[in-house]
């Protein structure tokens, strides 16, 4: 799927010039939008911390002012006491004026250290406590209700301090149902020596503490909650936490750092605000202690409260942007293909055209813009395609007409040089095979051979460059020779006379080489004459010359010099044309002399054809397959005696 | 009044007042003076009738309803109980009818109990019958409240029940010449939280969850298991009076077995034996979690194994009869000693 979407933006223009285009748009607005909602949020967020901490301050402001008042009754009666600590029955009067002056307590103790007053005994703790409006007032401490032992009156007498206890349920056993949450101001008493002798404590219902704290509701699902000292829950509104749960209860069994920090936190007596998940749900909580309670009061608002308008316009504007997006992708796409149209039509009559119908006429709709010119420049193209083709026929034509004249060529200017073997059927005496091969369909290298008076005329000559003109050359030479060497000349006048012919009249500056030679069959005398031809190979060696000569048809008044050998009966003669020790492989890399020189080593045992077919063979093996790059023409003799 | 009458008395006072305490209920005292002093009378009276359910099986558990009484609820809702052909009612304790009082008025026919705690009685001339030993590990330990090993805590606050249970840790402290600052309390945690003592004593299934539960970074470092120094005495077992014992063999037996076979399904189904805790919890209004109760299961029936053969044993060691019996007498605890003879059902 992904690389068929890839694969069809590959293919189209207007989808890849759509998607440019649309990248670059959701980019700058992207930028622009993260930049808005950014400071918005943030904007949002320190409205939502000035908001939750106002209300926040105002609630503990409010429960602390209550709160003073049970500590400023429990100080005034401590004060009290300490100046009447010997009229123990005025403890009674003291606890139930704590009372009646606040009827809002719901009780207050005076209780002594075991036998402080040894009249009374072991337990003296004068309590009232109101029933239902009604003040009752005792003596609270007996051996089944050790006061001592209790928080209340433990923890301010180790602390030896004024403290707030951890909020209880009282209930009545009578009627386990009927739960009130209390909470004590215990105030430790000591004598004029600094002495601990007892605890006033004056006992609050926290019915309308928690009512207070519930109410603070800055946004409609944020709830408010106390925590005590030791974290547990005593304002919450779910029920099955309060009381029963700490903050850090469900951390036992799922650990959750956040929460268990923010505890630590609230439990130091810390304010601010954290951001954490509550029940799943991603909340800010903004927690600040409750006096000097030790309680810590926290309001915790789910994100989705705070931000809730905020993420709506968010969705919405990102909805429409995505929405213009596409719209915008859709137009851009619509109007580039429809100012392509013209190219797609091109690109359709280009391949009709490319494949081969030259006669579809390209569309003009007569526009002047790039795709106008593009189409005017296609129909120029087109044109000259057609000529160019038709031109292309024409050659084409011609040249199988040339190829055509050029193998009949071929065959007659094989047919000038003997090419009948054995060449001399009726004479045992002589052992002759030769062999041409044009580099192209014509060469300029020949041979020729015939015998006259009992004597053996040869020759092998290669004309300068290749090709139609060359094989030419070649015709006009071999005539030549036939005709001069049948009038019975030597090798240097034979030589003499096809030079000045050649010479006369050759603008073309042509010229070639040959090694002319005349045996005499009955004593083996060689005339010979080398006109800047290859050195001939007699018996596996190169024959020493003296005199190399000019090739024939260079300059017409210059002296040739002929030389001979006494008999040659019985050797070895080969002539050959540079096609041999100059033949190149791919890597232009020539055979050589000392290789032709090698390949003639040992060959004394095979007849003239042996070796010439030897040769030819090395010269394929040599080239490796590579073209031949010049014509190749080799003649082997030998005279018997 | 005979010796271990009053005995009985002091014990039961010293559990009714803890019962009180527990409920920190300020305000309704007076009732419960007024109950105490009627069942005082009672007791004084000592009706040895079955003044409740004539043919039934009171079981009175040590402490309010939690998982450290599972096995007899699973018993009792699995009908283990029934199929033993019994028919028992499981009481929990008030404060104005703790299980001692109930057991010595014979309105319950047993109670849980730490070995401790059972020895001393009767070494107050009570005599009980261990009828059924869950316990095979003892689960007291010291927190440190400042992160220390308690034993290097010499001379400091340590806080201790004001109802008991303690008799280990005093033994210890002699032993171990701490010279700790005893602060006895209706209830330590909240002692211990407001940092009012240096160290307190807890049970590894009980208040150490409680101090967890209040967000103290309590750890190894700072936790003394006495289980693991040498103190490793047994803690809970069913017990009765051996006059009701000699009467009820077979009914005492029938008991215990069906108890055993009830913590056994327990540590079998854990989480249907804490949908029964809660059961138990709610309807007895207990201040407490799911997560706690939780906790406290799976530490009550870690406790139950025996470290050496890795089995629940449910069984009396003699060895740790004799440990604990050495370490009191040592400590001047008991006046006599206490021997395995004494506590087991013959």
């Amino acid at each position: 799927m992904k690389l068929r979407v890839i694969s069809l933006i590959k293919k189209s223009l207007p989808l890849r010039l759509s998607l440019l285009v649309v990248i670059f748009a959701a980019i700058v607005l992207i930028a622009a939008l993260g930049f808005m909602f950014g400071v918005s949020r943030q904007a949002i967020r320190q409205e939502a911390i000035n908001r939750a901490t106002d209300q926040l301050d105002n609630t503990i402001q409010r429960v602390t002012n209550i709160l003073d008042k049970v500590e400023v009754s429990a100080n005034s009666t401590e004060w009290l006491v300490r100046r009447h600590l010997n009229f123990p029955d005025s403890m009674f009067v003291y606890s139930h004026q704590v009372l009646e002056n606040n009827p809002d307590l719901n009780g207050c103790s005076i209780a002594f250290e075991p036998y402080y007053y040894p009249e009374r005994g072991r337990y003296f703790s004068a309590y009232s406590f109101n029933d239902n409006g009604k003040i009752l007032t005792t003596q609270e401490g007996n051996e089944h209700y050790e006061y001592f032992y209790l928080d209340w009156y433990q923890l301010c007498k180790l602390l030896d301090c004024p403290i707030w206890t951890e909020p209880f349920l009282d209930y009545n056993p009578d009627d386990i149902n009927s739960e009130e949450m209390i909470a004590s101001y215990c105030k430790p008493m000591k004598n004029e020596n600094g002495e601990y002798i007892g605890t006033v404590s004056v006992d609050i219902s926290l019915g309308w503490l928690s009512k207070i704290i519930s109410a603070v509701k800055p946004y409609p699902n944020s709830y408010s909650m106390m925590i005590g000292q030791g974290g547990t829950y005593f304002v919450h509104p779910d029920t099955n936490k309060l009381v029963y749960q700490s903050i850090f209860t469900e951390s036992m069994d799922h650990p959750d750092s956040a929460m268990v920090e923010l505890g630590h936190a609230m439990q130091r007596g810390e304010h601010g605000m954290r951001q954490l998940k509550v029940d799943n749900e991603d909340c800010y909580v903004f927690f600040k202690p409750l006096g000097s309670t030790g309680w810590s009061v926290a309001i915790v608002c789910p994100e989705s409260d705070i931000f809730g308008s905020f993420n709506k316009l968010r969705r919405t504007v990102t909805g429409t942007v995505f929405g213009g997006l596409l719209l915008l992708m859709l137009v851009c796409s619509l109007s580039i293909r429809h100012e392509l149209k013209p190219l797609t039509h091109l690109a359709l009559q280009a391949e009709t055209i490319a494949s081969g119908d030259f006669s579809k006429t390209l569309p003009h709709d007569g526009r002047s813009d790039e795709v106008g010119r593009l189409s005017e420049s296609f129909t120029n193209m087109q044109h000259s395609l057609v000529n160019y083709i038709e031109e292309l026929k024409d050659t084409t034509t011609q040249k199988a007409s040339i190829e055509r004249e050029l193998k009949v060529a071929s065959e007659i200017q094989m047919s000038m040089v003997p090419r009948m073997f054995p060449a001399f059927p009726s004479r045992k005496d002589i052992d002759l095979y030769a062999s041409i091969s044009p580099a192209k369909e014509v060469g300029g290298d020949l041979y020729d051979f015939f015998i006259q008076d009992e004597k053996l005329n040869f020759c092998v000559g290669d004309v300068s460059g290749k090709g139609v003109p060359a094989s030419l050359f070649m015709a006009v030479t071999r005539n030549l020779f036939r005709i001069v060497a049948q009038q019975g000349h030597a090798p240097v006048e034979i030589a003499n006379q096809i030079n000045t012919i050649l010479a006369k009249d050759n603008d073309q500056a042509m010229f070639v080489t040959m090694f002319i030679g005349k045996v005499d069959l009955r004593t083996g005398h060689l005339d010979y004459c080398d006109c800047g031809h290859n050195a001939p190979v007699i018996d596996g060696q190169f024959l020493d010359m003296k005199h190399h000569n000019q090739p024939l048809g260079l300059i017409e008044d210059v002296p040739f010099y002929g030389e001979s050998m006494e008999n040659i009966k019985g050797k070895q003669i080969l002539l050959y044309t540079d096609g041999l020790n100059e033949a190149e492989n791919s890597n232009q890399e020539i055979l050589g002399n000392e290789r032709l020189i090698e390949l003639m080593q040992g060959v004394q045992s095979m007849d003239a054809r042996q070796v010439v077919d030897m040769l030819a063979a090395a010269v394929e093996e040599h080239r490796a397959g590579a073209e031949p790059n010049d014509d190749l023409t080799l003649l082997c003799l030998r005279v018997e005696g | 009044m005979p010796l271990y009458l009053k005995a009985v008395s002091v014990i039961i006072l010293i559990q009714d007042l803890m019962l009180c305490n527990k409920m920190n209920t300020r305000s309704n005292w007076i009732s419960c003076s007024r109950i105490r002093s009627i069942y005082i009378f009672f007791l004084l009276l000592l009706v040895s009738v079955n003044v409740q359910g004539q043919g039934k099986f009171i079981f009175t558990p040590q402490w309010t309803a939690q998982a450290q009484f599972a096995g007899y609820y699973v018993a009792l809702e699995k009908g283990f109980y029934k199929e033993a052909g019994l028919s028992v009612e499981i009481v929990h304790p008030s404060p104005t009818q703790p299980a001692l009082k109930r057991i010595c008025e014979n309105q319950s026919h047993a109670t849980t109990l730490q070995l401790c705690q059972a020895m001393e009685i009767i070494d107050e001339g009570v005599e009980l019958v261990n009828i059924l030993q869950t316990s095979m590990n003892n689960a007291m330990v010291i927190v440190s409240r400042r992160g220390v090993n308690p034993l290097t805590q010499k001379g400091e606050r340590v806080g201790i029940w004001s109802a008991g249970f303690g008799q280990l840790a005093k033994c210890m402290n002699i032993k171990e010449k701490l010279n700790y600052q005893w602060i006895p309390s209706a209830t330590n945690v909240n002692l211990f939280v407001a940092g009012a003592v240096d160290a307190t004593l807890a049970m590894s299934y009980n208040e150490y969850y409680q101090l967890v539960q209040t967000g103290l970074p309590v750890n190894e470092k700072c936790v003394y298991r006495f289980c693991d120094h040498g103190y490793n005495v047994q803690e809970d077992g069913v017990y009765m009076t051996r006059e009701y014992y000699e009467k009820h063999r077979a009914e005492a037996k029938k008991f215990a077995q069906a108890s055993r076979r009830g913590w056994e399904w327990a540590a079998a189904h854990p989480e249907e034996t804490l949908d029964i805790v809660m059961k138990y919890v709610h309807d007895n209004q207990i201040v407490t979690n799911r997560i706690l109760q939780k906790l406290m299961l799976e530490e009550i029936l870690r406790l139950q194994i025996n470290r050496e053969s890795g089995k629940r044993e449910f069984r009396l060691r003699p060895d740790m009869v004799k440990r604990a019996s050495d370490l009191m007498l040592e400590c001047k605890l008991l006046k006599h000693e206490v021997t395995y003879e004494q506590l087991i059902a013959k």
